[in-house]
Order: structure tokens, then sequence, then C-alpha cells
């Protein structure tokens, strides 16, 4: 079994069983297919240097808009010339902390420096997002079911199962979060 | 920490060119940057709350005491005004929220609803 993230003198270490950071490889996986920019043969290779994206529109699928959301709350016009100008980047950046998550479930000691454990976070944030659009979290009663789901011999059918990762990846990342505080208490 | 986006400043713009016109420096002074914008955090079943907190300590440096007022904002009204400043500034601190899973929109700050976190960005 996987223990929680905890603070100590070697710094935030963790521990994970291999058949858990397998897991965790394939959420990965999912999550940096998602968010990998499509490339268009005739794209203006200045534009994407610069990180414009002038064909960009905003995601249809929920759990990328959700990932990608919209910078304005009324005004679409307004948020797509923005999505054009930081989409791509913001993309990028994504992928750059699920990659750096992926990278250190590679290493034998799970120990994490603060900004490892930074993007660990991330990481495990947009995989949860991702994941509770599919699991079809809208609000905290839908919330509240899908945590009541904790025993693994539950697991009957995808949702159940995807409801049991849902639940793992939330007590992960929140462990990470309490390490993370402990240690920014600690050096402020 | 933060998550730098050079929106405009990379493709080039000329500037020359476009303070040229008189129709054009009118416009110019309407999106004059000292005109304050709102970033709003909007509330989501998904984020951790300890991670709300930790975000807005982390990125702002907002102390834990104002961090976790904002968190608890969020949580209870549904959204919360967490910085404002000139369009650029707060459009930056939505990138970083979005970098960081947070649900963040800016909005022009006289149209600011209910929620008014009164946060100093």
């Amino acid at each position: 079994m996987a223990k929680a993230f905890k603070y100590g003198l070697k710094g935030i270490t963790g521990y994970l069983e291999p058949a858990e950071r397998e897991l965790l490889r394939g959420l990965i996986d999912d999550v940096v297919s998602m968010l990998e920019p499509r490339e268009a043969a005739d794209q203006d290779p200045l534009a994407a240097l610069v990180g414009l994206d002038l064909d960009v529109q905003a995601p249809t699928d929920r759990a990328l808009l959700r990932l990608l959301p919209n910078v304005m709350k009324d005004d679409d016009a307004g948020s797509l010339e923005f999505r054009q100008l930081t989409e791509r980047s913001l993309r990028e950046s994504k992928i750059g902390a699920l990659r750096a998550a992926a990278m250190g479930l590679d290493r034998k000691e799970l120990t994490l420096t603060q900004d490892e454990a930074r993007l660990w976070s991330m990481a495990l944030n947009d995989i949860r997002l991702v994941l509770a659009e599919r699991l079809d979290i809208r609000d905290e009663a839908d919330a509240d079911h899908v945590h009541a789901m904790q025993d693994w011999s539950q697991a009957e059918d995808v949702e159940s199962y995807l409801a049991l990762v849902y639940n793992f990846t939330t007590w992960l990342q929140e462990s990470l979060v309490q390490s993370m505080v402990a240690a920014m208490d600690r050096r402020s | 920490m933060t998550t730098t986006v050079a929106a405009g400043t990379a493709i080039g713009v000329d500037v020359e060119e476009r303070t040229e016109t008189a129709e054009q420096s009118s416009t110019a002074v309407l999106v004059a940057p000292d005109i304050p914008w709102n970033l709003v955090v909007w509330n989501d079943p998904v984020n951790l709350m300890s991670y709300v907190s930790f975000v807005f300590q982390s990125y702002f440096g907002y102390p834990e005491a104002k961090a976790n007022k904002l968190m608890l904002e969020v949580h209870r009204k549904g959204r919360s005004i967490v910085a404002h400043g000139a369009k650029e500034q707060v459009e930056q601190h939505a990138v970083a929220m979005h970098g960081y899973g947070l649900w963040a929109t800016v909005e022009k700050a006289s149209s600011a609803g209910t929620g008014k976190g009164g946060a100093r960005g």
C-alpha cells in the first residue's frame, strides 16, 4: 500500500507500490495526450515558435475545457482572442508538470524537492479534474457520493473503478499539499 | 513560481504604426492599463481546499490567514475576487491559476457582482 506524503528531515517523501506507480503513469499519459497540441501541416512555424495559435477554438470536450478554461465569463470573443495568445503555452506548462511527475515515478526513492512537489501537485490536480469530468462530478453532493467509494472490492464496473482511482489521487494530493504547507511553514 | 506569458510582446506589434492615427490612439486611451480589473476564482467540487489555499499563499504570497479567508469565500459564496490590477496583470494571474488547475476568470472591476473579496492584489 502507498504511504501518505510527509515532510521530514529528508524533505517531502512518499512511498508508492509498483502497481500504483504504473497506475499514475497511465493517468499521466492520458492527460498528456489530451493536452498535446495537434500539429497542423499548414501551421505557421513562426506563430508556433512564439506560442501563437490563431486557429484555436474553445475545447468541446468538457474535461479539456476544465483544464483550459475561458478567461472571461461572458465574453466568448475576448476569451478566444486570449486563448490564441496563451493556450499553447498553458498546454505546454501543464504537460511539463505531468512529465516531471512521471520522471519522479521512475526514481526508486520518492523524495521531492519543494519545486518538484509543486509540479506533482499540479499534475495530480489536472488528473483529478479529468477524472472528475469522466465521473460527472458537478457539485459537492456528487463529490461526496464518489468519495464514499473506498473499498477496492467494490470495483465492479468502469465507474466504480474510476471513483476509486479518483479517491486514491485525492488522498495522495491532500497528503502532498499538507507536506508542502509544512515545508513552507518550516522555511518561513 | 509565476507562469509568464509574453502576450503581445513577441509578435512584433509595430508601435509606431499603431500610434499614427488619432482614432487609434483614442482607442488606446480606452484600454489604458490603469483601468482596474478583477481576478475571480470560482468554486468547483474537485479542487482541495488545502490546495487552493496553498496556491493563494505560494503564488500571490498572501499570509495563511488571508489565503484561507479567500479560499473559504470561494467555497461558500461560489466565487471570490482574489486580486486586482491592470488588465494584463490579472490576465497573467489567470493563466497562472489555470496552470494550477483553478477555475479563474478576469472581469472589469466596475462589473463586479456579488462575492467581493476586497483583496488587494
